[in-house]
């Protein structure tokens, strides 16, 4: 079995759980990839600056992503999306916390659109916020990329990932914000 | 073996690696002062040490000067010791370690600095490998956590073998990274510690420095032979190859990028086609492995972070491309983009082709503006700063490193150096500016952490020579912006050993400080008062140093203590702005300037006649001066509704105020923490508690 090779890069503001999300698809994929190499922003960035993440998951030495070789981008906030794109491969995924993809300007949405990378767009705070909890966004946002093939890794081996481990309330929240993902993926 | 000691698998951060690779190599010292990149580091012994029989003692040291004092004599009783700190506080250790490679050690000892290519999260780019070679330390340069935690063992043999301290300098990348890696079991050395006795080395007068200094080259002769022999600190990637055009020689962080980029080009290091050296110990530089390579390709890349080390003491540099050549950028990060242009340049300038270029990429316009950090909501630090711009307007602010640096957002961080500058720069900038009959009010902010680091040599020296100006500690009980850290006052040690708390105030007292209250900045209107009588005090005949302690709970650590009775405020509706305007007939001006100090537009001036000059088209209509206006020329009532003026999200700051496209206020829910304190700064009385409002 040949090695899963897969680069994703996890984009958010200070608080947001960006840093949850790269751990959470780091476990995911680790039986797959074997190898793993995440880089974190800790310090000054996490008082509500940008916080970015990237996650190499197979034969790779260094954990920075370069410029057009993420095979996913997956933004907790609409204005990273837009300065993380660079990161995209040609047919990378962008998932991204929006209702649709207005944040961007016009001649934005136009270059995304012949870039050719395939886009999902979840009102993830706003899903989480009807269930009690806005700061479950991140999940919700990593639910809808599982349900829409944009992870290597299936959801129930994502929802394994997240909730093991984990005390039985948290997991059901948990698997609960996954559905809500989920569903929302399916319904785009 | 305990079951809780099992090998086991686990994905770890480069700074918990290098806790991990400690405990697993016998460290029974552990000190630290917290520091981005390194904070995680000394928790990481503490945390893993508690799978060993005997923990490691670990402390967060008062600063680094003390931390390397206090592992550096660990090791002299033959105990293995580490001590970590980001690059800066090498700069504040650098006595006791330029000291240590003449005198050794007898245990191992490790320090670890951890660079900030970039800077992310500094005040500098340094390349703490050249303060190795400056102090002659031996110099490890991991690539990855996996590399960094591999490297404590053979650095503490290196260490006792030659009774030389042993660095370990891991860049951010290594430390903030994260991988996953199998764990070793802790090493139990149980060694007793002895100290004996030996004045002519221990306190080496400086006629023996001299025999020492001999001492040290021979071990560095030695030394050198050792790494170069190494295999395991030397790594061929791509073995030598007859004629090469092009070889690259590398250390650390870059040398694992540049891997994955040259895959990236189509030509992986596997495949050989160019020669790659990777050299985990720049200092002494492993001659034999980096001449072999260079005799044997026409041109050398050097990729090294973040000054040239390798390339400034390798031979034959006539054929090394890199910074002095102008072939690698002299500062910054080497990201893989910067790497990919490095890369490529080499590969064409050495008729080597890449067969596959550089991936497209994606460039989109509008990008949205930079996201500057700010404090969080609740921060009692906010509330300083804002007290500080209302009472003293027309102060000069020197600040600090921390937090409340952030309090540039507040336009109240004038300077900003290393730690502990706030108070020296406050006393000489007070001499300068008291000149006169206009004297410029001057007032330092320091957080608590940092006052014990390097503030108190400071105050003793204004106090002693004489110095007049306002000093506020930012006293939120925790070093907050590396993570929580607990400083001396609160007497909770790192690894939970019995400790003592030390009294703010009586450490102030004790450096000779004779004016100097507590309080809470979440009073602002008490704060004002008080900035404004510390600053007369200053003045008067009696006038030195006057110290304002303002304690109030760290919001991101303790947020119900932060806000521990929350109001909910709402902004009251919107007014059209209106401009000031004065109205001199009945009330007369005084003259008193007042109302030009505190305006946060500037736009306000003194005419000389007795008069105020209003600048239409920078007053945003805010009526700060009416505030203050003690004639009543300015006879302006607070509009009762959110008029766009600013001011709020100039001198406040909150990320909780959200400024729409007209400069209209609104409270952003989800960073609102309801600590009320908008309320007391809106001039317009727009913003309000919601039971206020009922």
């Amino acid at each position: 079995m040949s090695r899963l090779k897969w680069q994703a890069v996890v984009a958010g503001v200070g608080g947001q759980g960006v840093l949850f999300v790269s751990r959470a698809l780091a476990s995911a994929v680790e039986h797959k990839a074997g190898a793993i190499l995440i880089s974190e922003v800790h310090g000054m960035a996490q008082r509500g600056g940008a916080v970015v993440s990237h996650l190499k998951a197979g034969p790779f030495s260094g954990p920075l992503v370069s410029q057009g070789q993420a095979d996913l981008v997956l933004a907790l906030d609409p204005g990273e999306a837009v300065r993380n794109l660079g990161y995209l491969l040609p047919k990378g995924w962008l998932v991204v916390n929006a209702p649709d993809l207005d944040f961007l300007s016009p001649k934005a949405k136009k270059a995304l659109a012949s870039f050719g990378a395939r886009v999902l767009t979840v009102p993830a705070t706003a899903l989480a916020g009807q269930a009690g909890t806005a700061k479950g966004a991140n999940v919700v946002l990593l639910g809808a990329a599982a349900a829409a093939g944009a992870l290597p890794v299936r959801p129930g081996e994502l929802e394994r990932a997240i909730c093991q481990g984990q005390p039985p309330a948290r997991a059901r929240a948990n698997r609960e914000l996954l559905a809500l993902g989920a569903q929302a993926a399916a319904e785009v | 073996m305990s079951p809780k000691a099992k090998i086991r698998k686990e994905i770890l951060m480069g700074n918990q690696a290098l806790g991990r690779g400690l405990v697993e190599n016998g460290v029974a010292v552990m000190t630290a002062y917290p520091g981005t990149p390194s904070s995680e580091i000394l928790p990481s012994v503490v945390h893993y040490g508690a799978e060993m029989q005997h923990p490691p003692y670990c402390e967060w040291s008062v600063n680094e000067k003390v931390a390397v004092e206090v592992a550096l004599a660990a090791a002299y009783t033959g105990q293995r010791s580490a001590v970590a700190m980001k690059m800066v506080g090498l700069n504040v250790a650098l006595d006791p370690v330029m000291s240590a490679a003449y005198i050794g050690v007898i245990g191992g000892m490790i320090i670890i600095s951890a660079d900030d290519p970039g800077p992310h999260s500094s005040q500098t780019e340094q390349d703490s490998r050249l303060l190795a070679h400056f102090a002659k330390l031996p110099v490890f340069d991991p690539d990855s956590p996996a590399m960094a935690r591999d490297l404590v063992g053979p650095a503490f043999a290196l260490s006792e073998r030659f009774q030389i301290p042993v660095m370990i300098r891991p860049t951010l990348r290594v430390c903030h990274g994260r991988q996953n890696l199998n764990l070793r079991e802790p090493k139990e050395l149980e060694r007793i510690p002895v100290f004996g006795r030996d004045p002519f080395r221990w306190a080496a007068i400086p006629k023996m420095r001299l025999a020492l200094h001999h001492a040290l080259n021979a071990k560095l002769t030695k030394i050198q032979d050792y790494v170069s022999k190494s295999k395991s600190l030397n790594q061929w990637h791509a073995p030598l190859r007859p004629r090469a055009p092009l070889g690259i020689l590398a250390s650390g962080m870059a040398a694992a990028l540049a891997r994955d980029v040259l895959d990236e080009l189509g030509l992986p290091v596997a495949e050989g086609k160019v020669p790659f050296l990777q050299t985990a110990a720049p200092y002494p530089l492993p001659i034999g492995p980096v001449s072999e390579l260079i005799a044997g390709c026409r041109n050398v890349l050097v990729l090294e972070e973040t000054e040239p080390v390798l390339e400034l003491l390798a031979p034959n540099r006539d054929r090394l491309w890199g910074r002095a050549s102008g072939h690698v950028p002299s500062a910054g990060e080497l990201t893989p983009e910067v790497l990919g242009e490095v890369l490529e340049r080499a590969l064409g300038q050495a008729k080597l082709k890449a067969p596959r270029p550089r991936g497209k990429v994606l460039t989109v316009p509008d990008q949205p503006p930079m996201r500057r950090p700010n404090l969080c909501p609740g921060c009692s630090h906010r509330a300083v700063f804002f007290s500080l711009r209302r009472a003293l307007p027309t102060g000069i602010y020197p600040s600090d490193i921390g937090c409340y640096t952030l309090g540039m957002n507040q336009g109240a961080v004038d300077t900003c150096h290393d730690m502990g500058a706030a108070v020296t720069f406050a006393s000489a900038l007070s001499r300068g500016l008291n000149q006169g009959k206009d004297a410029t009010p001057v007032v330092a902010t320091i957080g608590d952490s940092t006052f014990f680091h390097s503030g108190t040599t400071g105050l003793i020296n204004a106090v002693y020579n004489g110095a007049r100006f306002v000093l506020v500690i930012l006293d939120n009980e925790t070093t907050s912006m590396t993570g929580m850290q607990p400083t001396p006052e609160s007497g909770l040690t790192a690894d939970g050993h019995p400790g003592q708390a030390v009294e703010l105030k009586k450490l102030v007292e004790g450096c000779g400080v004779r004016w100097l209250t507590e309080l809470d900045p979440y009073d602002m209107g008490g704060l004002q008062k008080t900035l404004k009588k510390a600053w007369r005090w200053c003045q008067g005949p009696e006038g030195s140093v006057a110290v304002i302690i303002a304690r109030h709970a760290c919001a991101a650590q303790r947020p119900a203590d932060a806000v521990p009775s929350p109001r909910k405020v709402e902004v009251k509706g919107q007014a059209a702005p209106a401009k000031t305007s004065f109205r001199p007939k009945e009330n007369p001006c005084a003259d008193c300037g007042r109302c030009v100090a505190i305006c946060p537009a500037g736009a306000l001036r003194r005419t000389g006649k007795g008069k105020i000059k209003v600048d239409e088209a920078k007053c945003t209509g805010c009526r700060l001066c009416a505030a203050v206006c003690p004639t009543g020329t300015m006879a302006l009532e607070p509009a009762g509704a959110c008029t766009a003026c600013g001011l709020c999200s100039t001198w406040f700051a909150c990320p909780a105020l959200a400024r729409d496209a007209q400069g209209y206020i609104s409270i952003d829910r989800g960073w609102c923490v309801d600590c009320g304190l908008c309320a007391e700064v809106c001039a317009q009385g727009a913003i309000a508690p919601l039971e206020e409002q009922k």
